[in-house]
């Protein structure tokens, strides 16, 4: 008899989350463990780890930041390279901000964040029409112009950055801030891709003239994502900023647009949580393997390797998937 | 000179192809007939092998899981396992639905692109082949493919699976999108292909109208079952195949 191996839907997850007719704690827990507990690991881990490892959490949380701005661009149908003019553009605002006219961290924060997201939009509105690897060579370029900028002309300290900034308070408040700005990203992005305006932004990415045959403006509805994307990113950028005391040419590096698209690789695209998850194995990885000196780069590449090759869908779909279905093995009858 | 046996096919738990068998000779222009979601482009593309492409990417991704059972003989050899590439090698040649082509490329440089495998002189060959079945394809040679009409875009693809050299020619809907009068042209050509080269050739199709008079053997197949088998000519009197694909 012939036999071929079935994958099925546990009960647990038709009847609470298809169904939605929650009949016990233990359904209730299946729903909420894997949103809640993640939120509350990380805090008891932040509060309790030493400070070397909450800042390293914290500059993770920022990562995860970026990763999933990275994610929400892709699910509208831009590929970006540069997460980095984003992450520049914050912190810089946040820097000059704080250092010529002497505001706070707390008007900074928000100033920077709506300002970056502004200026990021419309530095790239005139290419928003251009598509795939046009638009992400556009991306990846125009950081690494702005830094060129910076070193010529001296503007906002030139090479020597801007130092001495006002920072952000306690080890713990700065984590607290990261964690909770990282999980408003998370829960909200997720929330809008699962309400019709998302699935708007995933129809621009999967048919972008079917979306305009609709009667629908894409470049609108691109700049919108690509204003909410990188005021995330210009967020990070603007925590890093007053976390660090110090905004200088680095925050345009190439690191910030590649470690994103990497943990993205690594924990699996379109979900935003697959991102994040990424940037929590990567960013902890990057620091432990600190100690290992010049072998660090490389041993931390052939993980990256594994990971892609090994689980090319991302480790966030592979846990997604266990988690909600098993597998049997079925007779084949004829 | 192929024979399937016993074939079922499942997309994850969703059966596809089920316990099909069917049997193609030397030089016969046999038609599978059925409707939308029947299995049939599921059947070419297990005979062709593209299937087993396919599942390695799904896997890989972590998709669907596709599964198959069942054998695929080829001139006596079991070719179940073997992949496309090599099939198409020993001359089991599809055109896929929808008319793929190279829309950026030419005509004759679209040909030359399928005559990959062949000699420099039996792309000539092939070439001045491909022209003398299709004249419309002659008129358009320097065109871009992109810019053919659909049923000469059809017929380059024909052209194109023509070049490979096969010895066994798979359609997967070449009528597909064609208007009734283009549909009759085809199938002309369709015919001038058999006689011509001698090849053998399996269709898949579900306007049944303008085929069914020219197959010397046709399945028809309803949920990757097989329900009718006979000669196209006996088929067309059937009363079943009348009210179900000519609407009588």
């Amino acid at each position: 008899m012939a036999r071929r191996r079935e994958r099925v839907d546990r009960g647990i997850k038709v009847r609470s989350e298809d169904v939605y007719a929650l009949t016990s704690w233990r359904e209730m827990l299946y729903l909420a463990a894997p949103r809640v507990l993640p939120v509350v690991a990380l805090f008891v881990l932040g509060m309790t780890a030493s400070v070397y490892w909450e800042r390293v959490l914290v500059s993770t949380c920022m990562f995860a930041m970026l990763a999933i701005s990275w994610d929400v661009l892709n699910s509208a149908g831009m590929v970006s390279l540069g997460q980095a003019l984003f992450f520049g553009m914050g912190a810089y605002i946040a820097g000059t901000l704080n250092h010529y006219l002497g505001l706070g961290p707390w008007l900074t924060l928000p100033l920077a964040t709506l300002g970056g997201g502004l200026v990021c939009t419309l530095v790239l509105l005139p290419v928003l029409r251009l598509r795939g690897i046009y638009f992400a060579m556009v991306t990846l370029i125009l950081p690494l112009m702005i830094e060129r900028v910076i070193e010529a002309t001296k503007i906002f300290g030139g090479t020597e950055g801007l130092s001495g900034l006002t920072p952000l308070g306690s080890e713990h408040v700065q984590f607290l801030v990261a964690l909770v700005a990282v999980w408003v990203a998370l829960y909200g992005f997720r929330r809008m891709m699962g309400t019709d305006y998302g699935l708007l932004l995933k129809g621009i990415k999967d048919n972008d003239r079917a979306v305009m045959s609709a009667g629908i403006n894409i470049y609108w509805y691109k700049a919108q994502a690509l204003f909410l994307a990188s005021a995330v990113g210009a967020f990070a950028g603007a925590f890093m900023t007053h976390a660090y005391q110090f905004v200088g040419m680095p925050v345009f590096a190439l690191d910030y647009s590649i470690m994103p698209i990497a943990s993205v690789a690594v924990g699996g695209m379109g979900t935003l949580a697959g991102p994040m998850l990424g940037s929590f194995i990567l960013v902890p990885l990057s620091e432990l393997l600190r100690g290992l000196g010049g072998l660090r780069t490389v041993i931390y590449a052939v993980i990256l390797v594994a990971c892609t090759v090994g689980l090319p869908e991302g480790v966030f779909h592979y846990l997604a998937r266990k988690y909600t279905q098993f597998e049997r093995w079925a007779e084949v009858d004829k | 000179m192929l024979a399937v046996k016993e074939l079922i096919v499942f997309y994850e738990n969703a059966i596809a192809v089920n316990d099909l068998s069917l049997e193609v000779k030397q030089g016969q222009i046999v038609g599978v007939i059925g409707s939308n979601s029947a299995g049939k482009t599921t059947l070419m593309n297990t005979i062709s092998g593209l299937i087993l492409d396919m599942r390695l990417k799904e896997r890989r991704k972590g998709g669907q899981r596709i599964t198959v059972m069942g054998q695929v003989f080829f001139e006596g050899a079991d070719i179940s396992q073997t992949p496309a590439y090599e099939r198409a090698r020993a001359g089991i040649v599809l055109c896929r639905e929808r008319h793929p082509i190279f829309p950026d490329s030419s005509v004759v440089e679209n040909l030359k692109i399928a005559g990959y495998l062949r000699t420099r002189a039996q792309v000539r060959q092939g070439l001045e082949q491909a022209f003398a079945l299709f004249p419309n394809l002659a008129r358009w040679r320097r065109r871009k493919a992109g810019f053919l009409s659909g049923g000469e875009q059809q017929m380059l693809a024909i052209g194109m699976a023509l070049m490979v050299g096969p010895k066994l020619l798979l359609l997967d809907e070449p009528l597909l999108g064609l208007s009734p009068a283009m549909q009759t042209q085809l199938v002309e050509a369709i015919k001038e292909v058999s006689s011509r080269t001698g090849v053998t050739l399996v269709i898949a199709e579900q306007f049944a109208r303008p085929l069914l008079p020219w197959l010397d053997f046709a399945y028809v197949i309803e949920n990757g079952m097989l329900t009718l088998t006979g000669p196209g000519p006996e088929l067309m009197t059937n009363p079943e195949i009348k009210s179900a694909y000519f609407g009588v």
